[in-house]
Order: C-alpha cells, then sequence, then structure tokens
C-alpha cells in the first residue's frame, strides 16, 4: 500500500474549499425552525422545507428588521460557509426577510379549522377528568425524560394508582400512528385516563401530535385524554383535542393523581381521632352515671373511690388514644371493671340482700346518726317502703367492730 | 392483578372506617357494642395507614406489538 493518508483536517479543509467556492454566495427560501437567540446575542437556526434542512448562523453583527420565529418562512442571503470543528455546513446569513408563514403552519391551520368545524374541539364534549381514578395509561417514549418524571411524581402522590405503560414513538416517522395505536390499545386495557405526551422539542419534534391520525383517536377514545406535551407557547392538535391539557408530563402526573396517599393518611388520622373523642366521652359519661348511683354526702368514700377508678380510666384512654392499636382489650378489661365495680356499690344493691335503707325527716342515715325513742323514721326496702315510730332503743352492739371509731 | 383487590380493600377498609366514626357519634349502640366498634376502628386505621405507607409504584407494560391479554 502506498496510499498516503489525510488527515480529517485536511479534508475538511478541501471540503471547506469545494463549497465556499463552488457554492458561495446563496439566497435561500425555508422555514426557521429551533431558532436560538444566544445570550452572545448570535443567532443559530435551521433552514427547512418538507425533505432537507440546512445550519444557519446570523452573526450579531448583522441587523434584524423583524423578530424570526419558528414556523416562518423567511428568504436568507449570506454565503455557504464549513465549520471545520464540528463537520458542518451551514448558511452564513447577512441577511434575511419574512415570506409569508411557513408551510407547515399553513396545513395546521387548514388541519385545525377542519377538526373545529367537525366539532372536535367542542368544550361540551370534553369529559372531565375522573375524581379518583385506580388506573392511568401512560403514551410516551420509554427513554424520554418525560416517563421519568410522571413515574417519579405519581409514585410520589398517590403510589397506588394502576400505571399501564404503552412504549410510544413521540418523533420522527410513524409517531402520529404510533400514538393513534397506542390510544386504541389502552382503551383496551380499561384504564380510567390516558396520557399522552412528550417531554419539549422543536416544532418538528412535536410535529407528529398535529396529525389526523391522533386527533381521531383522541376523540374517538371512550377513555378521557389528558394531552402533555411539554411546549408551554404551542398548542398542538392534541391539545385542542384532548379532554384536558397539561403544560408539562407532570403536571399531567399530578392531574391523575388529584387524591395523594397523604390525604388520605390525613383523612384516617381525622376519623381514628374523632372516635378516640367520641369512646373518651363515653367513658366519662360512664362515671357520670356511675356518680349519680350513690347519694353524695352518705357515700363520700364510694364516690372517691370510683372517682379513682374513674382517673384510672381516663388515663388509660388518654393514652390509649396517643398509641394506636395497642391496650385495646386492656382498656375495656377495665372499663369493664368499673361498670361491675358501679353496679356492687350501687347503695340500693344490698337492698337485694334483704337489707334497708333508714331515712330520717328526708335524709338517709349513715352509721354515724344516732336514733332516738319517738323518732319518725322512713324504711326503705327493696320492694316496699314503711313509715314507723321508734318506741325503744336497745343497747348497741356493733357490727363493724374494725369500722369502729369511737365508743 | 393482586393490586387492585388490595386498594378495593383499603377502600373498603376507609368506608368502614367512615361508619364507625359516624355509628360512635350516633351513639345509640350499647357501650359493648361501642366498644366493639372502637376496637375495629382502630384496627383499621392502623391497616391503611401501614398499607399507604408501605405502597410501591407497579408499571404494568404493553408492548407496542402486542395485543392486550388481560
Amino acid at each position: 500500500m502506498t496510499e498516503q493518508p489525510v488527515s480529517v483536517s485536511e479534508l475538511t479543509y478541501a471540503i471547506k474549499g469545494l463549497l465556499e467556492e463552488g457554492i458561495g454566495d446563496v439566497v435561500v427560501l425555508g422555514e426557521i425552525s429551533n431558532f436560538k437567540h444566544h445570550t452572545s446575542g448570535h443567532r443559530y437556526f435551521t433552514l427547512k422545507d418538507a425533505n432537507a434542512q440546512i445550519g444557519a448562523v446570523m452573526w450579531r453583527s448583522r441587523t434584524l428588521t423583524f423578530r424570526p420565529e419558528d414556523g416562518m418562512r423567511v428568504v436568507v442571503r449570506g454565503k455557504l460557509s464549513v465549520y471545520p470543528a464540528q463537520g458542518k455546513y451551514q448558511i452564513d446569513c447577512v441577511a434575511m426577510r419574512p415570506e409569508g408563514i411557513g408551510d407547515l403552519h399553513i396545513a395546521f391551520e387548514k388541519l385545525k379549522e377542519s377538526l373545529r368545524a367537525r366539532g372536535y374541539f367542542n368544550e361540551e364534549r370534553k369529559r372531565p377528568l375522573p375524581r379518583r381514578p385506580r388506573s392511568v395509561g401512560i403514551a410516551t417514549s420509554q427513554t424520554g425524560a418525560a416517563l421519568q418524571d410522571m413515574l417519579s411524581t405519581i409514585s410520589r402522590r398517590f403510589p397506588l394508582l394502576d400505571v399501564v405503560f404503552r412504549p410510544t414513538l413521540v418523533q420522527g416517522d410513524g409517531a402520529g400512528v404510533d400514538i393513534a395505536r397506542a390510544i386504541v390499545e389502552l382503551n383496551r386495557a380499561h384504564v380510567d385516563v390516558i396520557i399522552i405526551g412528550r417531554g419539549g422539542g422543536s416544532i418538528e419534534d412535536l410535529w407528529c401530535f398535529n396529525t389526523e391520525e391522533v386527533a381521531d383517536a383522541v376523540y374517538n377514545s371512550a377513555i378521557p385524554v389528558i394531552s402533555a406535551v411539554g411546549h408551554e407557547t404551542d398548542f398542538t392538535i392534541a391539545d385542542f383535542v384532548a379532554d384536558k391539557r397539561a403544560e408539562t408530563p407532570t403536571a399531567a402526573a399530578v392531574l391523575v393523581t388529584p387524591i395523594t396517599a397523604e390525604d388520605l393518611l390525613l383523612g384516617i388520622e381525622e376519623m381514628r381521632r374523632s372516635i378516640v373523642r367520641i369512646m373518651i366521652n363515653v367513658v366519662s359519661s360512664l362515671h357520670e352515671t356511675a356518680e349519680s348511683f350513690v347519694d353524695g354526702r352518705a357515700a363520700r368514700r364510694i364516690t372517691e373511690r370510683i372517682h379513682l377508678r374513674g382517673q384510672r380510666v381516663d388515663e388509660l384512654t388518654t393514652r390509649y388514644g396517643s398509641s394506636v392499636g395497642h391496650h385495646v382489650s386492656m382498656i375495656r378489661q377495665r372499663i369493664a371493671h368499673t361498670v361491675a365495680l358501679c353496679a356492687s356499690l350501687h347503695p340500693l344493691a344490698p337492698l337485694r340482700r334483704g337489707y334497708a335503707v333508714v331515712e330520717r325527716g328526708g335524709h338517709v342515715l349513715t352509721g354515724a346518726d344516732v336514733l332516738h325513742a319517738g323518732d319518725t323514721i322512713r324504711l326503705h326496702r327493696q320492694t316496699e317502703s314503711s313509715e314507723m315510730h321508734i318506741s325503744t332503743i336497745l343497747p348497741q352492739r356493733s357490727y363493724l367492730p374494725k369500722d369502729r371509731t369511737d365508743g | 392483578m393482586a393490586k387492585k383487590s388490595e386498594e378495593q380493600t383499603l377502600e373498603e377498609k376507609l368506608k368502614r372506617l367512615e361508619e364507625i366514626a359516624l355509628l360512635l357519634d350516633r351513639g345509640e349502640l350499647s357501650i359493648d357494642e361501642q366498644l366493639k366498634i372502637y376496637e375495629e376502628g382502630m384496627g383499621l386505621a392502623q391497616q391503611c395507614r401501614d398499607f399507604l405507607e408501605q405502597a410501591e409504584l407497579k408499571v404494568r407494560r404493553l408492548s407496542g406489538d402486542d395485543e392486550m391479554t388481560e
């Protein structure tokens, strides 16, 4: 082999010479896309038509009489040049003037008008999104950031949502058809709501969302569709037909998780608190009932004992209220004890065993009261009361020697 | 789909919890019955909480050329 290889630079400079001298000055008609006004003041964009595209640059020093925008049809005057560092050829623009609206935009406007006339955009045919969806169908690119954004948002807000993901082409040839098919398939999967979308991009990147196939599929979907094409300023056809437009895929994920796990947890906590509060009321009204069983002074000790018991129950109830799920049987037992205690301390309970209550002058007598001959008393037994006069007081005999406090 | 049935259970549990709060609030039950559903309610609240806190996102994937089978 005697061939002498050339360096990349040598080849590139040969191409540069060929293009710059062979073509040189040009006047080109095309549509602007991907227009970037760099902070340096230079403008970078692409000129394109239906079949081809070419990069273009317009330095800061060149003056412009209008604000170029993506989709605008322009006539550019300049010089073809090669940028060796990136192996790119581009037009170095000297001047630029607008030339009506771009072809793509004309097509877009035409389709939009036709769909509008057919009622595709009518507000009254748009369905509300489900208030509490159980499942969502997502049609987007498998590799795009849009999918990750949506999944992480759903996972954070409401991980119980069933996600059915249909990997979908959202750019380039066949993307429109694939999106339409994805909508049909997600309809068959019986999800509650569908999101079609992708992250931002140039007008051409988003173009598949401007196709009639997508418009038809969204229109014919039995399930509400959210369009989430990450482009805040431009609306796509899909945005107009969709039941709801979200500005970004993340915003769409929020729309399908209107109730979050946190909301539910708060609701549960609220219910739990109100249940505990009601139970505390039940228990304290139990105390009141118990207290009403006993006659004030006559049974102070008994009341005290009940109070002590009641306090214990209160403590338990309060403690229980702050530590869910424990001590249920314990508190039940305590309350059962209290109820049993109340029953056994009921001042009238002994009457069942044959004892009687003695009353004089409207007061129930305690062990410390003394009777005198001639007193009129009332005797209450379980089933009858009687009034009697005391004729004789017999010598004292104590039935409760231990309790005797004085002679 | 196991998850779906679990979620229905969660919904049923939440519904029952609300019902219990309502029943207790109405105060028409005997003490015994009140205690019983109180206990039930506390258990449900805990179960729902655990379930929500442990939930993890599950994604089912439809392949593009796949006909749906379910």
